[in-house]
């Protein structure tokens, strides 16, 4: 390979920038001095442009050929086996997202600064954005497991605090709380995959999972490892994604800011897992069950999505189901091997779904008004034909209302077990204190078990 | 002057300076200034002496019989400016209502005998020091509103206390060398530092202590992790690996334990409790997997954990002094009156859960890498763990300062932070930050740290060999 010293300053930039917004606005925040919204929202759409610009002239200037270009910023952490470097791994799949996350980015970098203009949120919003677009460009562009780690932290923490937004309610709060707690299991498996390639392979180069330079890319894994590290990236992508077991939290999330909606749920985040996979081809390839079992993951989603997208009655929620049941087809593609047609769908419905999810508000308020005017629902269409059986109708159709009771399986299966085991090791802790206190437990120093 | 002692004789005077102060007829929150200020010079002069170049070398300070007594070495090196950075936390946030005199003695007190501590590998003078620590923190808890607690540490600390003078009496005595007794004894000081650190099944008095007890001088008495020490220069160097393996394997079991009741507590103190525990645990699970990775990873968790949780505890009891005991069943609202103490909650919880961008994350991904070198299944309780102590904090943050509206428009009530205070965390975090953002000092020093204890491991281990299975 050729030097690509522009390329590596140019990736400073194009990383830099939304790194630097978020530091020099969490900064303020935390020193009790927001910015004003006239200078957060120029330095959101100066570090959005710059960002973008920067990895476009990469993306042009990145040598062509198979194979990705390795770029290292040196050790950060040392250690006797190497340490942690800043390594990014680039190809055209992994620039052309990042371009992809930048442009989205400064477009609704530029809505959200109307769309946000005066609320009590404003800086919040802007400190939470910087930290997704930073996160999102580590996962497209990570060169190791813990540069992709910290991305899908960032991602994963500024999206549970997004949906969160609006914290004087109870509900988005309570709402942001699940998501997050899918998101933990996420990143658990993500770094359970990435502590398992460091043991196997002593190296955390993402190289190993995406493969080497060369007409054909393998990757430097083989046998059970591969498959465990596989299975393990494809829960990190089915809890990010919101594919099935998952879902459940896809709705909930719909309780933050439109643009927020929009870049996370409609555009960037829920292809994060896409783009992973796609990256991540040459192991899937190379494990079949891995293959099979994205496969189904994504048809069984899309089949899902598709069902309870017709039933839900407002239009972030219906919005979101559509959205995943692209993603459950882009997964299938990826599963196939078709990586081109999966990256073009993607780029294709994450513009498209932007688009949907900024015009939303703008479009109920019209039909609102044209509601008004002329007296009758104008998006009224008349019952749709029945599609089975009335009983199986029927029983779909609650299914699809329940949202495939995603929520009460998760709830019955981990949640209320894990609370009542703990509570109860809870209880033995506080009676191993009676004891040598020589006192006995009352009913006040018991927790709730619920 | 040959040697840079005269240095950390400075030190010692510090803390002796404001424990004489407090005896004078002074205004308190006269005497907090001097507590303050004696910390913060206290915090530069351990800098100094950890990393100036321009220092003289401190050759180790010898007993008549020739043992080491102080030295000054990588280890020291880290923890000397953690303990003065515990000092200056504690006197700088202790809200004004639980700000008195003799408090502030006792953390002067037992920020000297921390010092000492970590400044010494002579076991002797680290049981003097134990004892005195827990001796201070027993006398926090002299009130009658703290009897209950009081037994229960007096009964656990106690034990861990007559557990580690046994256990060194029998492990360095001259008669006991070779015998079955030095085994005993080495049991016995991996028992009373299991106790000491809060390690399942020796665990209770923890969340109890935190709940129940008085915040700021658990706190104070936690976080430097005595017990940890303990375990690096008494237990690793002489232990057999089998023995390191089943302490580590019960803090990895603790990590989990630790994490999974803080997410159902009620109590925000006793949440705190247990993810001290997890966190604690962690550290402890690093000091003895014997891997070089693992243990520097411990050591950098050691400090970024400790302030971090310091931090989080201090933010707990700032927020106690504004609306009173902190119930996490319900949503109490405030974030617009006190953004900077939400901000500060939410990023030190952060921070105590090695989230990308803290110190902790460097020091969770060698620790974590290390554990699974040792234990190839064990080792993901580390990941267990981190997952849902993370989901704790929010948690915890999302009960303390969202859910609720602020009240009606207009409102003004002051609940935000004062100067002080603010100026506090935002250092605590900038260094919590900037250290995450560039760690190689810290990091580089860990490793100097793990190298050494590692090298004075003897080559087949000798003493506190059990019979364990095979690896799980």
């Amino acid at each position: 390979m050729t030097s690509i010293f522009p390329v590596e300053m140019l990736l400073v930039v194009g990383i830099g920038a939304p790194a630097m917004l978020l530091i020099v606005l969490g900064g303020t925040s935390l020193a009790n001095r927001p910015l004003p919204e006239r200078w957060t929202g120029r330095l959101a759409a100066g570090s959005m442009t710059a960002s973008f610009a920067a990895l476009v002239v990469a993306l042009v200037l990145l040598p062509t050929g198979p194979g990705a270009a390795h770029v290292s910023y040196g050790a950060w952490s040392t250690s006797h086996d190497g340490g942690i470097a800043i390594e990014f791994l680039l190809d055209a799949t992994s620039l052309g997202f990042a371009v992809l996350a930048t442009a989205i980015a400064g477009v609704v970098a530029a809505f959200s600064n109307r769309y946000l203009h005066r609320e009590p949120g404003y800086n919040r919003y802007f400190v939470l954005f910087a930290m997704f677009v930073t996160g999102i460009l580590f996962v497209a562009l990570a060169g190791n497991v813990e540069v992709l780690f910290a991305g899908w932290e960032f991602v994963g923490l500024s999206s549970a605090l997004l949906v969160a937004f609006f914290h004087g309610r109870a509900g988005p709060v309570g709402n942001a709380l699940r998501v997050f707690a899918v998101y933990r299991i996420s990143d658990a498996a993500m770094l359970a995959a990435a502590v398992w390639l460091h043991h196997v392979a002593g190296s955390g180069s993402l190289s190993m999972l995406f493969g080497e330079s060369g007409t054909v890319p393998q990757t430097g894994l083989a046998g059970a490892d591969a498959t465990i590290i596989a299975v393990l990236l494809i829960v990190a992508v089915a809890g990010k994604s919101a594919l099935l077991p998952f879902s459940g939290w896809l709705p909930r999330a719909m309780e933050g800011p439109t643009p927020s909606s929009a870049v996370y749920y409609g555009a960037l985040s829920i292809h994060a897992g896409c783009i992973l996979l796609l990256r991540a081809t040459p192991l899937l390839e190379q494990v079949l069950a891995a293959r099979l079992l994205a496969g189904g993951i994504g048809a069984a989603t899309a089949l899902f999505a598709t069902v309870t997208t017709r039933v839900q009655s407002d239009v972030k929620s219906s919005l979101a189901y559509a959205s995943l049941t692209q993603v459950g087809i882009i997964i299938v593609e990826i599963a196939l091997g078709l990586r081109a047609i999966a990256f073009l769908h993607l780029v294709g419905h994450a513009c498209f779904r932007l688009l949907q999810f900024l015009s939303a508000p703008n479009v109920l308020h019209d039909l609102h008004g044209l509601e008004d005017a002329i007296g009758v629902s104008p998006a009224h269409g008349g019952r749709p034909a029945p599609v089975a059986a009335p009983r199986v109708h029927r029983r779909l159709f609650l299914f699809a209302l329940e949202r495939g009771f995603l929520d009460a399986m998760l709830d019955r299966v981990f949640v209320t077990p894990f609370h009542r085991i703990a509570s109860a090791f809870d209880r033995f802790d506080r009676l191993q204190c009676d004891v040598v206190a020589s006192r006995t437990v009352t009913a006040e120093d018991t927790i709730h078990d619920d | 002057m040959t040697d840079g002692w005269p240095w950390v004789g400075v030190l010692a005077v510090l803390p002796l300076a404001v424990a004489a102060a407090s005896l004078l007829p002074m205004d308190l929150e006269r005497l907090r200034r001097v507590s303050v200020t004696a910390a913060l010079l206290m915090l530069l002069a351990t800098l100094a002496v950890a990393w100036a170049p321009w220092l003289p070398a401190m050759p180790p300070v010898r007993t008549p019989g020739g043992d080491v007594l102080f030295r000054v070495d990588a280890l020291s090196s880290l923890l000397l400016p953690f303990a003065s950075a515990l000092w200056l936390l504690t006197v700088a946030v202790t809200p004004r209502a639980a700000l008195d005199r003799h408090g502030l003695r006792r953390t002067a007190v037992a920020t000297l005998a921390t010092l000492a501590s970590f400044l010494t590998q002579s076991a002797v003078l680290l049981f003097v020091l134990w004892i005195v620590s827990v001796w201070t923190f027993l006398s926090a808890l002299s009130g009658p509103a703290h009897q209950r607690q009081r037994r229960v540490v007096a009964a656990y600390l106690g034990a861990s206390s007559v557990l580690l003078g046994a256990g060194i009496a029998l492990t360095f005595a001259p008669l006991t060398q070779g015998t079955r007794l030095e085994t005993v004894g080495l049991w016995l000081i991996v028992v009373a530092a299991l106790v000491r650190k809060g390690i399942f099944p020796f665990h209770a008095w923890v969340p109890e202590v935190f709940d129940h007890g008085r915040l700021g001088p658990a706190i104070l008495f936690s976080a430097p992790q005595l017990g940890a020490y303990v375990t690096v220069v008494l237990i690793v160097p002489r232990a057999s690996p089998d023995l390191l393996r089943l302490v580590a394997v019960l803090a990895l079991g603790t990590a989990v334990y630790g994490a999974a009741l803080a997410l159902v507590q009620t109590s925000a103190r006793r949440a705190c409790g247990y993810l001290f525990m997890s966190q604690s645990a962690l550290v402890m699970a690093g000091l003895d997997c014997t891997s070089p990775s693992a243990l520097a990873g411990g050591f950098a968790l050691w400090l970024s954990a400790g302030l971090a949780f310091a931090g989080l505890a201090r933010v707990v009891l700032v927020l106690e002094a504004r609306r009173g005991r902190l119930d996490l069943s319900t949503y109490h609202g405030g974030y617009e009156r006190m953004p900077v103490l939400a901000a500060s909650f939410l990023a030190l919880g952060l921070a105590c859960t090695g989230f990308p961008g803290t110190l902790g994350f460097a020091g969770q991904e060698l620790l974590v890498g290390g554990a699974v070198d040792v234990f190839p299944v064990l080792g993901f309780a580390v990941v267990v763990a981190s997952a849902l102590t993370g989901l704790a904090v929010l948690r915890m943050y999302f009960a303390l300062f969202c859910g609720r509206p602020d009240g009606p428009a207009g409102a003004t009530a002051h609940l935000g932070l004062t100067r002080r205070e603010a100026l506090t965390f935002a250092a605590l975090l900038t260094a919590l930050i900037g250290l995450g953002i560039a760690p190689r000092p810290v990091i580089d020093s860990a490793f100097e740290a793990s190298d050494a204890i590692l090298s004075q491991r003897q080559a087949p281990a000798t003493i506190g060999r059990v019979e364990a299975g095979p690896e799980p």
